[in-house]
C-alpha cells in the first residue's frame, strides 16, 4: 500500500474516531504512550451545553442543521471556561454530541472559531442507525452515550479524575452520576442490566456497556458534573443526584465551584466571567446573583466567595490583565460581593445513594410516558 | 437603574415583600419566578426569610440571574395593627424592604401584605414629593369606554384607602398625582379628571368636595371634567376619579362585589336549568373575555402615589400571576419616570398659584 493511501487512512479514523458498531473506537484505544497521561478529563455535552442550540421544533431542527460555523452561538462563558481548563495543563478535553456524524466538519470549525481545542469528539451515528432501521436508538441517549463514555474511560489511568458538563434538555444528569457510580463500584451487573433494559437500550448496546464497565479499574473519578440549566429547570429536579451534581444557570457559577474544588485559579473565573460581561452583556448584578444563587443552594461556600473578592482589589486588579473598563467593573463586583446579605443556605442532604430506577422514571422520556419533572423550553 | 439609559430601555429593579399577602411566601416567590422569566429588564429584590425563599425558588423555573434575596428575619401578620407591628417587628420584611428601596438598593417595592403596615413603613422610610400632604392610594378598575392610544379599558379612581379625611387641597394633589399616572402609565395623554360626589352641580356635596370642585375649575395644567355620580365610575365618563379614601374603599369593594357576586350568579344559572347552562355555555367566549377584563389579577396592583419612591400594593389575595403584575407595573411606572413626573406637576400648579 503505497505510504500516501496509509496516511489518508490514519488521517481518516483520526477525524472519523466511531467505528461502525462501537461508539468509540479511538477512546477504547490506550493512549499512545508517547502522549502523557491526562491528569483531568473534562467531558462536555454540545449542544445546550456548550452550544445554545433550539431545536424543539421542527423548524428550529432544521435550522440548526443548515446553519453555518460562524451563526452557531455558543453558551456565554462556556468557550472562555474550556480555554482556562486546557490552560491549566494536563487536561483532556472530550465532546460527545447527540448531533449527528454529518456535522462534525461545522462543529467542530466552530470549536476552531472559539478557539476551543479538544482531544476527541464523538457524534451520534443517526444516518446508520436509520438506515439499519435502529429507530429507538435515534432518540435514545443511554445506549449511546453511556458506552462511549465508558469506552472512552477505558484507556485512562485509575487516578485520572474527571469533571463533566450536560444539560438539563436531556439524561444528561443521569448518564453521568451513572457513569461515575458504574466506575466507584455502587453500581452492580444486575442493576446496570435493569437500567439499560428500562431505558429501552438496544441488546448489543447495552452487552457493551455491561463489558466496558467491568473492565474498569473501580475509583472514585468522576468528581464533578455540572448540569447547565438551559430550561431553567428547577434545581430541585436534580437533589436525587447527589452533592456531586451541581446544576448551574451559567458557567459563571461552574467557574466558582470549580475555583472552590481547586479546579480553577481566581483569575481565570475572572477570566470567564469577563467574556460574559464583554461579549454577552452580563451585568455585575447578574453575576452577583448568580454568585448569591450557589452560596442560597449551600453548592459554594461563603468563604469562597469573599477569597475571589479579595483578588479584586486597585492593587491586584492589574495583574490581571483586565482592561482599565473592566478594572473598574472587577473591583465594584468585588465590593457587591462582599455587601451580600446574610442569607441563610439551604441544609440539603445530598449524600444519599442514588436511586436510579426512580431517577430513570422521572428523568428520561420513555414510550407513551411523559417526564414527570422537566420543564418545557423558555419560549 | 442607569439614569443615561432612555427611557423604555432601562434595568428596573424592584423589591417585593416575599412574606406580605394572603398566600405568601409561596405564591409571592412563585410570581417572582415567573417575573424573571418573562421580563428580562426587571431586576427583583426579593426580602424575607431567606431559608424559605430559597427552599421555594429550588422548585420553580427561574432566571436566578435576575433575583436577589435579602434576608429579613420577620413579618407583618395581614390582621396585626400597623403602628404596633412595626414597632414590635424591626426587622419585618416591609420595613427592610422599604428601607432597601430609601437606599437605592431598588427602584419600586411591591407587598400584598398589610396595606396600613405597607403605607406606614413607605412613610417611614421615604420622602413625601414637595406640594403632597397625604399619600394617596389608586386602583384601576374596567370602564365601558375605553382610552389612551393603548385603547386602555382602565379607569383610574383615587383614594382608595390610604387617608380616610381629607381636605380640598389633599383632593386636587390626588388629580394632579392620578393625572400624571394615568398619563405615563396608561398612556393617555389628556386624562379626563373628575370628582365623585352625589350629583354634577358644582355646588353639591360635603364642603371639601365643593372648595375642590372650584379649585380643579382654576386649574389649567388637568383636564377637569367637574363632578361624576356613582352611576359613572363603571361607564367611564371621567379616566381619573377623585375621591376620600373612605369613599373610594367603599367604592372599589363593591365594584369587586359585583364582579364576583356576578361570577357566582353564572355558576347557580349553569346549575339550576339545562337551558340556563347551554345560553352559558354559547356565552363562554365572551364570558372569558368579560372575566379577563374584570379579573383583578390581569392589572396587578395599586400604586401609592405621592412618595418620592413608588410603592405598589398587591392585593392581599393576590397569587403568582397578581404578583408577576404588580411588579411589571412597578417597572413600568418607574421607567415612565412617573415620580419625576408627578413632582414636575405639582411645582408647577403650586407656582401658577402663587402667582
Amino acid at each position: 500500500m503505497a505510504r500516501d493511501e496509509k496516511d489518508r487512512r490514519k488521517d481518516k479514523e483520526r477525524r472519523n474516531p466511531v467505528a461502525p458498531g462501537g461508539p468509540s473506537l479511538l477512546a477504547a484505544q490506550p493512549t499512545p504512550a508517547v502522549v502523557p497521561a491526562p491528569r483531568h478529563v473534562y467531558r462536555w455535552d454540545l449542544d445546550k451545553t456548550y452550544l445554545k442550540t433550539e431545536f424543539d421544533t421542527f423548524k428550529q431542527l432544521l435550522r440548526s442543521a443548515l446553519e453555518g460555523a460562524e451563526a452557531k452561538q455558543s453558551v456565554p462563558g462556556a468557550s472562555a471556561l474550556l480555554r482556562e481548563l486546557r490552560a491549566g495543563g494536563g487536561a483532556r478535553i472530550c465532546f460527545i454530541s447527540g448531533s449527528p456524524r454529518q456535522m462534525r466538519r461545522v462543529l467542530t470549525k466552530k470549536l476552531k472559531l472559539d478557539g476551543v481545542e479538544f482531544d476527541e469528539f464523538i457524534l451520534k451515528p443517526n444516518l446508520r442507525n436509520m438506515l439499519t432501521g435502529r429507530f429507538r436508538a435515534m432518540r435514545e441517549q443511554v445506549g449511546y452515550k453511556l458506552p462511549a463514555l465508558l469506552a472512552g474511560r477505558a484507556g485512562l489511568p485509575p487516578e485520572t479524575r474527571e469533571t463533566c458538563f450536560g444539560d438539563d434538555a436531556e439524561a444528561d444528569g443521569f448518564i453521568y452520576s451513572l457513569y461515575g457510580d458504574i466506575i466507584a463500584g455502587r453500581v452492580k451487573r444486575r442493576l446496570l442490566e435493569e437500567i439499560l433494559e428500562r431505558a429501552g437500550t438496544y441488546d448489543d448496546d447495552a452487552q457493551r456497556a455491561v463489558t466496558l464497565a467491568e473492565a474498569l479499574p473501580t475509583g472514585e473519578a468522576v468528581q464533578r458534573i455540572f448540569i447547565h440549566l438551559d430550561r431553567r429547570s428547577p434545581t430541585s429536579r436534580f437533589d436525587r443526584y447527589g452533592a456531586r451534581l451541581v446544576p448551574v444557570f451559567n458557567y459563571f457559577q461552574a467557574a466558582m465551584v470549580m475555583f472552590e474544588d481547586g479546579q480553577l485559579s481566581a483569575p481565570a473565573v475572572v477570566r470567564v466571567a469577563l467574556e460574559m460581561v464583554d461579549r454577552y452583556g452580563y451585568t455585575i448584578d447578574a453575576l452577583r446573583n448568580s454568585l448569591q444563587d450557589l452560596l442560597r443552594r449551600g453548592r459554594l461556600r461563603r468563604a469562597t466567595a469573599r477569597t475571589l473578592a479579595d483578588e479584586l482589589t486597585p492593587e491586584k486588579v492589574p495583574q490581571l490583565g483586565a482592561l482599565p473598563s473592566a478594572r473598574e467593573l472587577l473591583i465594584s463586583f468585588a465590593t457587591r460581593v462582599r455587601q451580600l446579605g446574610d442569607v441563610p443556605s439551604m441544609a440539603i442532604a445530598l449524600d444519599q445513594p442514588i436511586d436510579y430506577l426512580a431517577a430513570l422514571e422521572a428523568d428520561l422520556p420513555r414510550k407513551g410516558k411523559k417526564r414527570t419533572d422537566i420543564a418545557p423550553p423558555i419560549t | 437603574m442607569d439614569p443615561r439609559a432612555p427611557v423604555g430601555t432601562r434595568s428596573v429593579t424592584v423589591a417585593v415583600d416575599a412574606m406580605g399577602g394572603d398566600h405568601a411566601p409561596d405564591e409571592v416567590v412563585r410570581g417572582v419566578a415567573m417575573l424573571s422569566l418573562e421580563a428580562p429588564h426587571i431586576q427583583t429584590l426579593l426580602v424575607g426569610d431567606g431559608e424559605k425563599i430559597g427552599a421555594l425558588l429550588a422548585k420553580e423555573r427561574h432566571d436566578p440571574e435576575r433575583i436577589a434575596v435579602h434576608h429579613a428575619p420577620e413579618a407583618v401578620a395581614m390582621w396585626e395593627k400597623p403602628a404596633d407591628a412595626l414597632a414590635q417587628h424591626p426587622g419585618a420584611s416591609i420595613l427592610v424592604a422599604a428601607q432597601l428601596v430609601a437606599d437605592g438598593a431598588a427602584d419600586a417595592l411591591v407587598s400584598a401584605g398589610n396595606t396600613g403596615a405597607s403605607v406606614l413603613a413607605c412613610a417611614r422610610t421615604w420622602k413625601r414629593i414637595p406640594g403632597v400632604g397625604r399619600a394617596a392610594l389608586a386602583s384601576v378598575y374596567p370602564t365601558e369606554i375605553r382610552r389612551g392610544e393603548k385603547d386602555d379599558p382602565f379607569s383610574l379612581i383615587l383614594d382608595v384607602g390610604a387617608t380616610l379625611d381629607v381636605t380640598a387641597e389633599d383632593l386636587v394633589t390626588f388629580a394632579i398625582m392620578g393625572s400624571a399616572y394615568a398619563a405615563r402609565v396608561s398612556k393617555n395623554p389628556r386624562p379626563r379628571v373628575a370628582l365623585l360626589s352625589n350629583g354634577a352641580e358644582a355646588g353639591k356635596g360635603p364642603p371639601e368636595i365643593v372648595e375642590a370642585h372650584k379649585l380643579l375649575k382654576e386649574a389649567t395644567e388637568l383636564n377637569f371634567v367637574g363632578n361624576v355620580e356613582g352611576v359613572d365610575i363603571p361607564r367611564g365618563s371621567a379616566d381619573v376619579v377623585i375621591c376620600s379614601g373612605f369613599v373610594g374603599n367603599v367604592v372599589i369593594k363593591m365594584l369587586e362585589g359585583v364582579s364576583e357576586t356576578i361570577v357566582r350568579l353564572g355558576h347557580y344559572a349553569s346549575k339550576e336549568k339545562i337551558l340556563w347552562r347551554a345560553g352559558l355555555a354559547l356565552l363562554s367566549g365572551g364570558i372569558s373575555r368579560l372575566k379577563e377584563v374584570t379579573d383583578w389579577e390581569q392589572y396587578g396592583g395599586a400604586p401609592v402615589l405621592g412618595f418620592d419612591r413608588l410603592f405598589i400594593k398587591a392585593h392581599g389575595r393576590s397569587r403568582a400571576r397578581a404578583i408577576t403584575n404588580a411588579a411589571k407595573v412597578a417597572a413600568k411606572a418607574v421607567q415612565a419616570g412617573l415620580t419625576d413626573d408627578i413632582e414636575k406637576a405639582l411645582a408647577s400648579f403650586a407656582s401658577r398659584r402663587a402667582a
